[in-house]
Parts: structure tokens; C-alpha cells; sequence
């Protein structure tokens, strides 16, 4: 307990590794680990090979569908849990069954799913005939340290099984990562849970709690006193927008799996989602992998969350530095000990360098041309100006340079700020089907699925009144009244150290707005007031509780609206008003917490995580941002293929 | 999780004692204790009544203890064990409960159509995913269909994740009679067509095939957008194209990855011929826009910079060459100094802009000396000449 909070978050790895050891140690001896590529990288963080070998695991392979003869008659397969992925698996079992019938009985078949197996599960297996041959079993491994104040499941199928297919099975994944998480950090005092799938979340946390009431240690220390649950679709804007941070734009171009970033210069995202025009397949060698972490790189500390701009300066003043430290002008003794503590750093150091230098240089050669007139488009979007050039510009782009995700990240952005009409919308789609493929078509309805594409009606088929209304110009679309209600939109005079600056001074994430407001709040009144324009939104922890205990009133109140008693968190408006129409009930709640842990469910962007670190320093508190995975506007719009 | 804590929580003791065939130690020893103890009471009852005819029996109390009577006349009626809690009644809030924490559980004892409805829509208000998918599969097996579209139609969520599972299933059949029973026939469709281009890869003939279906039973008017009906349609025509094609790279390409491949092989076929860039252009309405950059792109990578000019150029009336293209300048310069164009191209492309201001800056953005030069020249501006770099 004596030990930081950070120290302790990067310790949650043995959590996961004595989960693994449990599940391992039921699945016998000289094993064939047959691991999905997905999840080489995570289990690396987990544990080591040696480590593995050490718990029965004999020899390693990389799951293929036409995966041949392994060593070992026991096989322990280890996938994410997607439909698909199990099938396939469930396929390679009984082919092999079917050509040795004695293995059925011999216990040899284990199947580890990451994070749980979903329900449907066991029914397949049983409707193959093979239950009790293949034991399932749930890895949920625990949040992952992936750079300070940085924490991802690391579950890049997440949003694509949430928000695309709808399957919300996982939900419970992360309630679990969270009441794990707080037996090592303690109870938050105060819960805000924005979006449907975050209430839900916290529901299904509260289930936790309770079941295990007994052995719920609840931790006085509180170093996270406020927990933010955000889904990702409250906040799409973030995850559409061009970063104009370091690492946000390292994640436009370079793939970045699990902190580690492949440094391929030359087939970058941007290149590859292009139509490609010349013949030559580009052959790309083994590539430099750079470890996204301040605690290894401190050079990487130091750039991470700067606006691009600045970031090659900063190199070149170190680069200075570097040279300043003649080692020629050393004696023999002071060589010595520069050879014994420093020169290892040095050599580091400078390894470091020369790779963030390579880095920068392809951001430049690779968006130089279009990001000014990029983000100056996507502003001009944010702020409802100039429909008409905004459309143009992404018009020309779908009929150009087109690119298979950023150009769709456009064409959701423009629909969901200044909407689409129904001739734009299918000039739009012809464009890009075009390109990429009539084989696409259904990409666009998934997008609308998630919520990320708004279909115009036809003309034709809208001529109802009661559709009239919508076929009105409209002045301000909902996206700007909330924007400006919010202070998302910055005007021009906003100061430098505005949040905004992630996108180019454009926009300020939903998560930093809300944990600016939660630290500066004078009072629970005085924040609801702040967030009423926000639906979707519940409060909930100690702060509910100490009201409810106070004030019997305020309990029966409660109690009506919510509908069961499993409901953690209430209403922010019903709270709002019950506050508001008793001015004695708002006395003693003050907020001010000290530490805030933001979860956005579907996902978080770098952007939003240096957002948050502006806050931060700003308020002079500490945010710690965990999700499911770090993904860029690109990954998610991949998600709907 | 340690087993320890698996055996303190409440509800798996609940279940350890529900098996009602097995006697726990204490109650075995109960069985001898209670045979010895006092119960000269109830025996001269007993042999009073029923069994005085009888003097060979033992009485009932001696033969068998209270505790195994009551096991044996349950046993009879087939219901639970008294001790295995009165709580066990309200199943509901149990069953979900382990439903959400992962641990087996037997949805079966919920037979009423009230449980039933009280599980999903508990599953529903708690938003577990996994429960709500539990309970759907476990309503289809157990109610008839035309129930089970009954409850979710009113259900959203319990909704979305039938559909889920339908789709993820594979079950497309299904899915359709289900959404068009909707009114989401649109829907239908789309996940049809989805359907079609995973299963069959890139085998042009089988899509050709299924495709012409689907433009029959499911992409029809009114309930499928036009737009979409005449992207089908856009589809198998092409899809016949790359038919008489035949060309194994180009199997169910992009209508522009088959244009770059005709530009690249058959530049100079006539327009009527199948595999001419026109006859493609047109066949699929590819935009001027997207044509000229597909040329572009092609002649440009392969070196062909006369056939670029040739296009893209024309000579005006002045005998002055004058850039001619669907592509906004801005890009065309952009994309030709990625493609590493002569000066003489560019310089050319720049002439074109109009504003002088815009045309020097963009000369410089791409240091296009020449252009530079004349600029300057004729606003005689010394500056900007040796400015530049």
C-alpha cells in the first residue's frame, strides 16, 4: 500500500498473471499455445515466454486457419472473443478429432477467450458435439499500464462488437477491469456515467460489488476519488478529428499495437488505405519498433502531448545537447565513469532520437500538403460555416486522393456537424464505391448503425408533413448547440492553454470538459447546472449515498425514479431537480477531487489523453485515462468493414 | 479468483446444498441421534390407532428419524429442499445475478411466460450484453417464434442483439423474415447483400448470380433506397465486365483498380472495344473527376509523361498551352510534385491560376523557379527574385 499509485498500476500485470496461472494449471501439462496474432503483444506485457514454459506451455504458434500438425497431442488455444475466431477454432478441433477419435476422450482440447466467453458459446460447442472435449475458459486480464496515467484493456474489437454488431456482451469486461482495479486504488467517491452503455457498465459493476460484498476490502485511501464512464459515441467528434498532437499524429500514420508503434517508414496507414497505382509491391523489411512509453523513453515523455509544430525544435535543442557532451574533452578517470553510468543512457538517448527524428520527417512528408487545409475544413465544419466549400473539399477528396478510412472519417464528420442531403450523401457513396468497391456497400449502413452517419431520405419518399420539418434549412444543428453550451468551440481569443489545442485550436474533447468541470465545481448544483445540457448523464458513489443517508426526503425521491434497486447511479436532471427545488439538500456537497480516472468505453484518442493532461496541469490534479484500447479515427472507422 | 472465495459467496452455497440426494454429516448423525431419544408418546399413539393389530411393528418415529420422513415425503412430491432457502422462489433476481457473474445456471426453471418476460427485461434494465444474449437464445428455444418476436419487437435492445446474433449466425433467412416482419426490409437487404460478398469471396460468377437474386427479391422499390438499387445494378455490370475480362487480377477489383488496369494495357484500344478505358468509363459511370485522376496516376508511375501533357494540356488560340482537367489545381500540383513531375509540367499547371498572388505562392510552396522568375519579372520586383531559393 506504501508503494505510488503508478507503481501499483503497472503491478496490475501480476494480477493478470496469476488469473493466467489459474486457468493454466487446470489445462494440464506440455502444451501447444496456439495464440491469436490480436493477442501476442498484450500477452507480452503479461508474462514471458519462460514464464509460459514454466506453467506447461511447451511450444508457441501463431493461429492460423490452416494451421498444420503441432508438437504436442494437448492444445491450448488462446483467441479474442469474436464468433468468427471460436468457429474457426472449433473447425481445426474436429478435423483433428476426426482423424484420431481417441483424443476425445483424452482431455486435450482447451480454449482460453479473452476477456470471457460469450453466451452463445457454450451452444456452439455443445451443437458440434464436442462439450466436455473442449474446455472453455475466461482470461479477463486487468487494465494495462501502457504509458503514465495510461491504461487500456487492449481489446481492439471491442467497439466493432458493441457499437457496429450490437452485441453488448462484453459491457461486463469492463465492469470487471474497474471493480478489480478498485480493490488496488479504493472506492471512488463520486461516479458520472455518460451514455447508455456507461450506465449500463456501472450497473453491472454494482452487481459485482454486492456479490462479493464480503471480500470487497474497501480501500480508505481513495486515490482516485472520481470515476468518468464515457461512451465513445457521446463524443464522436474527438475520434473524427485530425490530432495535431505528436502522438496523435504518430497514430495516423504508424500502427501502433499495445504501445509498441512498427516505425515503417514506408508503408504507412495513409499510403496503404489508398488507391494504389503502380505495380511495384513494396517489401517491407523488418521495421525499428519504438516503445510509446514515458517511462522508457523519457525524450517520448517529454514531445507526447505537444502540438506537432514544436516537436521538431525540441528534437534539434537536444539534439544540441547531445553534441555539447564532447567526450572528447574527458579524462581518462571521468571517461571512466561516463563509460560505467552514462554511456548506456547516451546511447539510448540518442537511439531514441534518431528514431523520433525519422518519425516526424514522415508526418511531414506525408501530411504537410493537406493538414492546414484539413483542419482548417474540419473547424469550419465544428462552427457550421461554409456548408458548401466544406462539402467541395471532401467531394473533391472522395473523387482524388481518396482514402479508404480518412476519407469516411470525413464525410461522418461533415454529416454529423453540418448534415448531409440526400444527393450529397450519394454522390459520396458512388464516389468511394467506385474506388474501393461496390463490395462496400454495406460498410455505409454499419456506419449508421453506430451512429456515426446520418442517411438522408429521399426527397421523393419524405414529401409527408410530418417530415416537413426536418426538410427546413436548420441554423444550428444539434451538434453546435451542445458544442457552444459546453464550451467545446473556442472563439479565436481563447488563451494558449485551452485544451483545443489537440485539434489546432478547433475543438475541446467531451472528457476534458468534463473533468474541467468536475474540479472546478464549486458545488454538485453548481456542475449539474453546468452539464445540463448533457443526456444520458448519471451521478452516482458516496456523494448519492451521503445524501441519501442525510436526507430521508431525498432517498424516497430517489427512490421513485429509479426503477431498481441495482441502479448505482441516478438521473442527473431528476437530481438537478430535486436540488434545485430544495436549496437546503445542496449545502455540504462540495466536490473538489483531487484525482479523476476517466474510462471512455469504445476507445480513447491520444488527442483526448493530452486534453486531459492540459486539465491536469492546469488544476493541478492528477487524471488517469484507461479504455479499451488506444485507437485513432482510422481504426475506428475500420471497425465497420 | 481463489477457490476460498468461490465457497464464501452466498450464492454457490445455496446451490452446494440444493443437492437434495445427498445428506450433509450433520444430518447423518442426526439420524442416529434422534432414534434413541424420548418418544414414548407418540408411540402409544400410534399403536393405539392404526397398528394395534399389527404387534411385530416398530413405530415410525424409531424406524426412521423426523428428518429422513421429511426427506422421503419430499421426495415424493418432487419439490426442493426446505433448507435450500425460501429465496430460491424469487429465481428471477438469482438467475440473473449469476447470469452476470458468469457462474452456470439453469435458465430452464423459468417456465412461466411471466418469469420469462420478468428475465429479459430484468437483463434489459441491467444492460449485460451477455445476459440479455443468454436469455434471447434461451427464449427461441423455448417459446414459439411467433412469442418471441412478440417480446423483442418491443424491446430494442434484447432486439439489436437477436439480430446480432442472427447475422454473426450466419442465419440470413431468418434475420429477413424477421426484419421484414419489421417493416425494416431496407435493412434486410443490406444484410443480405453483406451476406453474399463474405461468402463468396471473389468468385465473379457466383456473385453475379446472387446478386441478379437479390436485385430481384430484396433491392426493389419501395422499400431499398434508389440510390442503393442502381449501385447493384452499377455492381453487376461490372461484375459482367470483369466476366468477359477474364483476367484473374482483376476479380471483383474496384471499378477504378479495372481502369488503371486498362489504361495501363489498353490505353490506345478504340472506344467500342471491351477492355477500353472509355468503354469502362462509361459503362460505369466513372466521374470525369475520377477519371482524370486514375489517367494521371497511371501514365505518371509509369513514367509515360507525354501522354500526361497531352491530356491535361491544350493549345488555346494564342498558341498558348493552357491546362485542362477536372482535378481542382490545388491537388494536381500537390499530386505531381509527389509523383516528382518535370518543372515544365508544373510550371504549366501553375500559369493556369489567375490570381497572381495565389500563383506565386504556389510556385513557391513547389519552387517553381521559372514561374517564380516571371512574376517577379513583370511586377519588377528584385526581392522576390533573389528570395528565391
Amino acid at each position: 500500500m506504501d508503494q505510488p499509485l503508478s507503481t501499483r498500476l503497472i503491478s496490475l500485470c501480476l494480477i493478470s498473471q496469476h488469473k493466467l496461472k489459474s486457468i493454466l494449471s487446470r489445462c494440464g501439462s506440455k502444451l501447444d499455445l496456439i495464440i491469436d496474432a490480436q493477442l501476442i503483444k498484450p500477452l507480452e506485457k503479461i508474462c514471458g515466454v519462460t514464464w509460459l514454459r514454466q506453467h506447461g506451455v511447451d511450444k508457441i504458434y501463431k493461429m492460423d486457419n490452416q494451421l498444420g500438425t503441432t508438437a504436442n497431442q494437448s492444445k491450448l488455444y488462446l483467441i479474442p472473443a469474436c464468433l468468427s475466431k471460436y468457429k474457426c477454432v472449433l473447425d481445426q478441433i474436429s478435423s483433428i478429432l476426426s482423424q484420431n477419435s481417441s483424443l476425445a476422450d483424452a482431455n486435450c482440447f482447451n480454449i482460453i477467450i479473452v476477456p470471457k466467453k460469450i453466451a452463445t458459446f457454450d451452444s456452439i460447442l455443445e451443437s458440434k458435439g464436442l462439450y466436455d472435449i473442449v474446455k472453455l475458459h475466461s482470461f479477463s486480464w486487468e487494465l494495462m499500464t501502457l504509458d503514465e496515467q495510461l491504461l487500456s484493456l487492449e481489446l481492439p474489437f471491442f467497439y466493432k462488437q458493441v457499437f457496429v454488431e450490437q452485441n453488448h456482451s462484453l459491457l461486463s469486461s469492463v465492469s470487471m477491469s474497474l471493480w478489480s482495479l478498485f480493490h488496488v486504488t479504493g472506492h471512488p467517491k463520486y461516479i458520472l456515467s455518460l451514455g447508455k452503455l456507461s450506465s449500463h457498465v456501472m450497473n453491472i459493476f454494482q452487481v459485482y460489488k454486492e456479490s462479493y460484498n464480503r471480500d470487497y476490502v474497501c480501500n480508505n485511501t481513495q486515490e482516485i476519488s472520481a470515476l468518468i464512464v464515457i461512451d465513445r459515441d457521446q463524443d464522436y467528434g474527438s475520434a473524427m478529428l485530425t490530432p495535431a498532437t505528436y502522438s496523435g499524429l504518430l497514430n495516423e500514420i504508424f500502427s501502433i499495437i499495445c504501445g509498441h508503434l512498427e516505425l515503417n517508414v514506408k508503408e504507412t496507414k495513409l499510403k496503404k488505405g489508398k488507391l494504389n497505382f503502380s505495380t511495384q509491391e513494396n517489401k517491407s523489411d523488418k521495421n525499428t519498433v519504438m516503445v510509446l512509453d514515458s517511462c522508457i523513453d523519457n525524450l517520448y515523455g517529454e514531445i507526447k502531448h505537444r502540438h506537432f509544430s514544436e516537436v521538431l525544435s525540441v528534437l534539434s535543442s537536444k539534439a544540441k545537447l547531445l553534441k555539447n557532451e564532447d567526450i572528447k574533452a574527458l579524462g581518462i578517470q571521468e571517461m571512466k565513469h561516463f563509460v560505467a553510468t552514462k554511456l548506456q543512457q547516451v546511447t539510448l538517448f540518442k537511439h531514441n532520437l534518431v528514431n523520433h527524428v525519422l518519425a516526424c520527417e514522415t508526418i511531414i512528408s506525408e501530411m504537410n500538403n493537406k493538414f492546414e487545409s484539413l483542419t482548417q475544413t474540419e473547424s469550419e465544419m465544428l462552427n457550421n460555416r461554409n456548408k458548401k466549400n466544406n462539402f467541395t473539399f471532401i467531394d473533391d477528396n472522395f473523387g482524388t486522393d481518396i482514402h479508404i478510412y480518412n476519407s469516411l472519417r470525413l464525410m461522418c464528420l461533415l454529416s454529423l456537424t453540418q448534415s448531409l442531403s440526400y444527393d450529397e450523401y450519394n454522390s459520396l457513396v458512388s464516389k468511394y464505391l467506385l474506388a474501393f468497391g461496390y463490395k462496400f456497400m454495406y460498410v455505409f449502413n454499419n456506419l449508421i448503425r453506430s451512429g456515426l452517419l446520418v442517411q438522408p431520405t429521399s426527397p421523393k419518399l419524405s414529401l409527408n408533413i410530418s417530415n416537413l420539418s426536418d426538410r427546413l434549412p436548420k441554423w444550428q444543428n444539434s451538434f453546435q448547440a451542445n458544442a457552444n453550451k459546453l464550451k467545446q468551440l473556442p472563439s479565436n481569443t481563447e488563451n494558449e492553454n485551452s485544451p483545443s489545442y489537440v485539434f489546432n485550436g478547433g475543438y475541446v474533447p467531451l472528457a476534458a470538459v468534463l473533468c474541467n468541470t468536475l474540479l472546478n465545481s464549486e458545488s454538485l448544483l453548481d456542475m449539474l447546472n453546468k452539464l445540463s445540457v448533457i443526456n444520458d448523464l448519471k451521478i452516482g458513489g458516496e456523494v448519492i449515498d451521503r445524501l441519501n443517508n442525510g436526507m430521508e426526503t431525498l432517498s424516497d425521491k430517489v427512490g421513485k425514479m429509479s426503477l431498481q434497486n441495482n441502479d448505482c447511479c441516478i438521473d442527473a436532471k431528476a437530481l438537478l431537480k430535486i436540488l434545485k427545488s430544495d436549496s437546503k439538500m445542496n449545502k455540504g456537497v462540495s466536490l473538489k477531487p483531487r484525482s479523476i480516472l476517466v474510462y471512455v468505453i469504445g476507445g480513447v484518442t491520444f488527442a483526448e489523453v493530452a486534453a486531459c493532461d492540459i486539465v491536469q496541469t492546469a488544476t493541478g490534479s492528477k487524471i488517469y485515462v484507461a479504455s479499451d484500447c488506444v485507437a485513432s479515427g482510422s481504426d475506428i472507422m475500420a471497425a465497420h468493414f | 479468483m481463489d477457490d476460498d472465495d468461490y465457497w464464501n459467496t452466498s450464492e454457490t452455497k445455496e446451490s452446494a446444498f440444493s443437492f437434495d440426494d445427498v445428506l450433509s454429516p450433520q444430518e447423518i448423525l442426526a439420524i442416529g441421534k434422534k432414534a434413541c431419544s424420548g418418544q414414548s408418546e407418540d408411540s402409544v399413539f400410534n399403536s393405539s390407532n392404526i397398528n394395534s393389530t399389527r404387534r411385530d411393528l416398530v413405530p415410525l418415529a424409531s424406524l426412521v428419524s423426523p428428518k429422513a420422513l421429511e426427506l422421503i415425503v419430499l421426495a415424493q412430491s418432487g419439490n426442493d429442499l426446505k433448507d435450500a432457502m425460501p429465496e430460491q422462489h424469487i429465481t428471477v433476481a438469482v438467475t440473473l445475478r449469476r447470469l452476470v457473474l458468469g457462474r452456470s445456471c439453469s435458465l430452464h426453471v423459468h417456465r412461466s411466460m411471466k418469469s420469462k418476460t420478468e428475465l429479459l427485461d430484468g437483463a434489459i434494465e441491467l444492460g449485460d450484453g451477455n445476459a440479455i444474449l443468454a436469455i434471447v437464445c434461451f427464449l427461441l428455444q423455448t417459446l414459439n417464434k411467433k412469442l418471441v418476436h412478440e417480446l423483442l419487437s418491443s424491446r430494442p435492445l434484447a432486439l439489436s442483439h437477436y439480430v446480432g446474433y442472427l447475422h454473426s449466425e450466419g442465419k440470413i433467412a431468418e434475420l429477413t423474415d424477421l426484419l421484414t416482419m419489421l417493416d425494416r426490409s431496407s435493412e434486410a437487404a443490406m444484410f443480405q447483400f453483406e451476406h453474399m460478398v463474405r461468402c463468396h469471396g471473389d468468385d465473379v460468377e457466383a456473385l453475379l448470380r446472387k446478386s441478379g437474386n437479390l436485385q430481384k427479391n430484396h433491392f426493389t422499390q419501395p422499400h431499398v433506397d434508389g440510390h442503393y438499387i442502381k449501385m447493384l445494378t452499377d455492381y453487376c455490370k461490372l461484375l459482367e465486365w470483369q466476366k468477359c475480362a477474364d483476367k484473374k487480377e482483376l476479380r471483383n477489383k474496384s471499378s477504378l483498380r479495372c481502369l488503371s488496369y486498362c489504361c495501363e494495357s489498353h490505353w490506345h484500344e478504340g472506344a467500342g472495344n471491351i477492355m477500353s478505358p472509355l468503354t469502362l468509363c462509361q459503362r460505369q459511370q466513372i466521374t470525369p473527376l475520377q477519371y482524370d485522376w486514375v489517367v494521371l496516376n497511371v501514365h505518371a508511375n509509369a513514367n509515360k509523361w507525354d501522354i500526361v501533357e497531352s491530356l491535361f494540356t491544350k493549345k488555346n488560340w494564342f498558341g498558348r498551352t493552357t491546362v485542362s482537367t477536372h482535378i481542382p489545381i490545388e491537388t494536381l500540383l500537390s499530386r505531381l510534385a509527389e509523383l516528382k513531375a518535370s518543372e515544365h509540367i508544373m510550371a504549366t499547371c501553375v500559369d493556369k491560376i489567375q490570381s497572381n498572388e495565389e500563383r506565386i505562392r504556389l510556385a513557391h510552396k513547389y519552387k517553381i523557379h521559372s514561374v517564380i522568375a516571371e512574376s517577379a519579372g513583370k511586377q519588377k520586383d528584385r526581392s522576390g527574385l533573389f528570395g528565391m531559393t
